[in-house]
């Protein structure tokens, strides 16, 4: 018999697995081909900075690094740097975790608004060291933004989405 | 509670060890994309191949249906957009009996001059099945693939003029580097003046033109074919034409419809001479002038 609690679990990291996978499919969708001038938001990393901060249980770091990779990998992305950095990026939120059980929204906020610009700036100042041709530097500063105005949205439905679901009372 | 706090303690070694490795483990894979591009790349071709043929089903469909919708929201504006079209089908008239003339009298003047042309030119014809799904990368999916005897270099077109070349091949998908991707090198004439240059693709709608010897003697509205420069590339395919860009830059706009790529014709080029043995490339006499010290002891 499977308890509850590991078969819920193994039920919502299947559901973060579909949600990417759909986000991923609308992104390859070939609705334009023409190059576009302002980035949308990068709502796989909302979605699971989101979920790192709701519920750490349901992102395990080996899932993370295997849904990231494949996107990567789809997407024509160096592979492997940037899920590393996500990598560190969750860790370092969860580290912030571990002081206080229950985080407000705005320091919550500001981590990740900091993890998701760190992020972005090593991931380019890496690519320029290596002379890999990275997309320009305004873009990807446009799409940081977008990200962070688009992080509120996606932790509100998360929260509504994963607050149904009993406490675990793992790292939360 | 307290055991969850023991269980947390005693799990936290561990999940640092499984993050530590993972971050290694995606570096070391980095740094050998880095080192052995070309291996990783057919690495991914065949992962893409695997994946996203198999979501066709989906893709095409969802793809055509978004359509429809965009179509169905320019429904409001059907009225003048029929008088446009309208306007423009008089002209097009106009140009087709022009047409149609030139290409009898051409037809006469390759008879009169024998001109045999290059049969070997024939085409593969695909459905773009996916995007790069990237704003910072330029590129589409195709679904043919090594099956249909597709080969990386070969230039794609949509039947306008030059989209781009194939990069990566897998079995039944390959991917085709739009001349807009900033990894994008062409090498191009400009007509009629008659130039080299290379187009270099940089994330904007209009690629540049780069390493033009003068460019005074290049106008906007000259017209941009491919060169066959290097034997990479076929021949006098339309690209587009020149156009100043907002920055004053010498960019060309192109030919090619990258609003919507729908289907894309793959053409078959000749196969290059490959080069095995560099040693017989060197010619037995030597053509140019003699090295110095050869020269030195002509005259002794």
């Amino acid at each position: 018999m499977i308890d509850p609690v590991t078969s819920q679990r193994w039920l919502y990291r299947s559901l973060f697995v579909g949600i990417c996978m759909v986000i991923v499919f609308f992104q390859i969708l070939p609705l334009s081909t023409l190059p576009t001038t302002v980035p949308g938001p990068d709502l796989l990393l909302c979605l699971t900075f989101a979920w790192v901060h709701r519920r750490p249980e349901f992102v395990p770091p080996l899932l993370i690094a295997l849904v990231f990779l494949t996107v990567d990998m789809l997407t024509q992305r160096p592979p492997g740097l940037r899920v590393a950095l996500i990598l560190l990026a969750v860790e370092f939120l969860l580290s912030r975790h571990d002081d206080s059980s229950q985080m407000p929204f705005a320091a919550e906020l500001l981590f990740t608004v900091s993890a998701i610009v760190v992020l972005t700036l090593g991931y380019g100042i890496v690519l320029r060291l290596l002379a890999v041709a990275d997309a320009p530097l305004h873009l990807s500063m446009i799409q940081v933004v977008a990200t962070i105005l688009f992080y509120p949205l996606v932790a509100g439905a998360s929260h509504l989405l994963l607050s149904r679901v009993g406490g675990t009372g793992d790292l939360d | 509670m307290a055991n969850d706090r023991n269980n947390t303690e005693y799990m936290r070694p561990i999940r640092r060890i499984v993050v530590g490795g993972l971050v290694v483990f995606l570096l070391a894979l980095f740094l050998l994309w880095r080192i052995d591009s070309p291996r990783v790349e057919r690495f991914r071709a065949n992962l893409t191949d695997r994946f996203v043929p198999s979501f066709d089903w989906a893709l095409l469909p969802v793809t055509k249906a978004i359509e429809m919708v965009e179509g169905f929201q320019s429904y409001a504006r059907i009225y003048e957009q029929n008088q446009e079209l309208r306007r423009e089908l008089r002209q097009m008239k106009a140009w087709k009996e022009a047409a149609l003339q030139l290409e009898q009298e051409n037809a006469k003047l390759l008879d009169l001059n024998k001109v045999r042309l290059d049969p070997s030119l024939t085409f593969i014809t695909g459905v773009v099945l996916a995007d790069s799904g990237s704003p910072f990368r330029q590129s589409v999916l195709l679904n043919v693939g090594a099956r249909d005897g597709v080969v990386d270099g070969w230039a794609t077109t949509d039947g306008l003029g030059l989209v781009g070349r194939i990069s990566g091949v897998g079995r039944d998908s390959s991917r085709v580097i739009l001349l807009t991707d900033s990894n994008s090198r062409i090498p191009i004439t400009i007509q009629p003046s008659g130039q080299r240059a290379i187009l270099s693709g940089d994330n904007s709608a209009a690629p540049l033109i780069e390493f033009l010897e003068t460019p005074d003697a290049v106008r906007a509205g000259d017209s941009v074919v491919s060169s066959g420069d290097g034997g990479v590339f076929p021949a006098g395919l339309l690209v587009g034409q020149v156009a100043i860009g907002t920055d004053r830059r010498m960019r060309v706009r192109l030919t090619a419809d990258y609003e919507r790529l729908e289907f894309l014709r793959v053409l078959r080029s000749h196969a290059n001479e490959v080069i095995t043995d560099p040693g017989s490339l060197i010619a037995p006499a030597q053509i140019g002038p003699p090295a110095p010290s050869e020269a030195a002891e002509a005259s002794q």
